[in-house]
């Protein structure tokens, strides 16, 4: 090992584990003694961590509240930063809180970790253009059977039990922390980013299935298959159009594709 | 913006005064530039895939001349060079054409961990030898010249054989490297380990010196920290001076990180930089 690998080595294991160096590495003086120099880069180490974090997950600082410098210390301890951008320290926290104790007793943290951080990375996710309603006009009637949506790349959807996106919301408002409130059934919140601002919404029981479905490729006939499970047949095709409206207004569409055999064409 | 001020240091342009572009401050800048001539825009945070960065960034390109700063290059770690880093830097260096690509003469981390910090060197021929080769490998990459701009430290190795100033000059007339000259690290490091800030400044070679940062630091018990969230000091204003004397007319910037003022406090320094330079640069003329 050369002697400056072996002082870059001991210098990281100083200022993560706060190991003492060896003696003679760095030179203490009359102005500060060796511990006052290294504290400076431990306190630094830790604070730029602790700040990036908070800034990515202000929907579980509401959830865990006074707990949350913690939680964070906690995680720091236990994951050394690995990518050279600070910003994505966070990616791991919530399989950290998956599996440590006593974060691991309380699932509603995973949840809110996942959805902080999926809100996160839709931030500056690659850009991709959203179809309007016009341009679904292009569609022969025949070809509709076979349609098959594309969905923006940068829309998540998270399995929730608990009312996570309470939190987010009133942490985005500045509003007073909601009651933790646990379902029966498992719940879906998308997150997808529209032009440049990132949304979030709870997903009905019947628009999940389907819109799973149009994730998974599945034609819109048997998008409408699923909706007739729900609702009656009347009700199933206003509901279907209705989805598809709301779908197109909030640039969840970039494109689709149907047998090209009916009319020779693609978006 | 196309750049069409004057040269210096083999090519590359004089740009004015300018500022570290923030969050805090896109709206203010873009809705009254002021006399704020160019731009220094931090890679790492432009180095993504899409959405509302690039977009803020395309806008500035359109208004002021840039440079891109980057904190990640790890230009002394004895880790291998982060390929993956280079070639987002890259792709960000042709996007948005800056007049030049800085990072800064220190390591970030090792054995995979990145520390997040500009941590020193130790300034010995085996660490001269190592930065130099990676510097040449990155400006082959990036296919031009690249600046280094000296750290704030607060510790310093026993095994040291040179001066931080006498290690910096020799990188960079080795490597063929420009110099981002921080007169608040100048002074931070000088007061931190006790040696004459001016030796600093006269250890410099001038025809290095590509651009200037001042920043504001914080007095701590012991040690003076780099904090860049204060305005200039006036020991900081002083060595200015004596950087401007020494080094002649080099693009001059304010870099403020952390508990951001109103731009307009930001863009008054700036002015102040402006009214200590000129004249002396004048008088020289």
């Amino acid at each position: 090992m050369s002697s400056l690998q072996a002082i870059q080595q001991q210098m990281l294991q100083a200022v993560l584990a706060e190991k003492a160096l060896p003696p003679h590495i760095v030179r203490g003086d009359r102005i500060a003694d060796t511990n006052s120099r290294l504290a400076v880069y431990r306190h630094g180490y830790r604070f730029r961590l602790r700040d990036a974090l908070k800034g990515e997950f202000t929907g579980l600082q509401c959830m865990v509240g006074q707990r949350f410098e913690t939680l964070l210390d906690r995680y720091i301890d236990a994951h050394p930063s690995e990518h050279y951008n600070i910003r994505w320290y966070g990616a791991g926290l919530a399989a950290f809180l998956d599996y440590a104790r006593p974060w691991r007793d309380k699932p509603q943290l995973t949840e809110m970790a996942r959805l902080d951080w999926a809100i996160s990375t839709a931030f500056d996710a690659a850009d991709e253009s959203s179809m309007g309603v016009a341009e679904l006009s292009v569609v022969p009637p025949d070809a509709w059977a076979d349609l098959r949506l594309s969905l923006q790349k940068n829309l998540q959807v998270l399995t929730c039990m608990h009312n996570t996106d309470a939190f987010r919301r009133a942490a985005d408002r500045d509003a007073k922390r909601p009651r933790l409130q646990r379902f029966a059934h498992p719940h879906q919140v998308m997150v997808w980013r529209q032009a440049m601002t990132v949304h979030y919404r709870p997903l009905d029981g019947d628009e999940w299935q389907v819109l799973g479905a149009a994730m998974r490729g599945e034609p819109f006939a048997s998008l409408c298959e699923r909706l007739a499970e729900h609702h009656d047949e009347s009700a199933a095709t206003l509901r279907m159009v209705a989805l598809l409206k709301r779908w197109l207004e909030a640039g969840l569409i970039c494109g689709w594709t149907f047998d090209p055999s009916l009319s020779g064409s693609a978006m | 913006m196309a750049i069409t001020s004057t040269t210096c240091s083999g090519s590359l342009p004089y740009l004015g005064y300018g500022l570290g572009l923030r969050v805090e401050h896109y709206e203010a800048l873009l809705a009254n530039p002021g006399k704020v001539e160019w731009l220094e825009v931090v890679s790492e945070n432009y180095m993504v895939s899409g959405g509302l960065p690039l977009v803020w960034l395309d806008r500035f390109r359109e208004r002021f001349p840039l440079v891109m700063h980057g904190v990640s290059l790890s230009i002394g770690s004895t880790d291998p060079l982060d390929d993956d880093y280079l070639a987002r830097l890259a792709a960000l260096a042709q996007r948005i054409e800056p007049a030049w690509v800085s990072d800064h003469l220190c390591w970030t981390g090792v054995q995979g961990v990145n520390l997040h910090d500009l941590m020193p060197l130790p300034y010995t021929e085996e660490a001269l030898d190592h930065v130099v080769s990676r510097v040449k490998r990155v400006q082959d990459t990036l296919k031009r010249r690249i600046l280094l701009e000296n750290v704030s430290s607060y510790v310093s190795f026993a095994d040291s054989q040179l001066s931080e100033w006498d290690f910096l000059a020799a990188v960079a007339e080795r490597a063929d490297c420009l110099i981002l000259l921080d007169v608040n690290n100048v002074h931070v490091s000088a007061m931190n380990h006790g040696f004459s800030p001016l030796d600093y400044l006269r250890g410099i070679p001038a025809s290095r010196v590509q651009q200037f940062h001042l920043a504001g630091y914080e007095q701590g018990e012991q040690l003076i920290i780099d904090t860049h969230d204060a305005p200039v000091s006036n020991a900081v204003w002083d060595l200015y001076l004596e950087a401007v004397r020494r080094f002649g007319r080099v693009s001059t910037m304010i870099e403020r990180d952390d508990n951001f003022p109103p731009l307009a406090e930001l863009m008054a320094e700036l002015e102040h930089a402006r009214t200590l330079a000129e004249p002396l640069l004048q008088d020289a003329a």
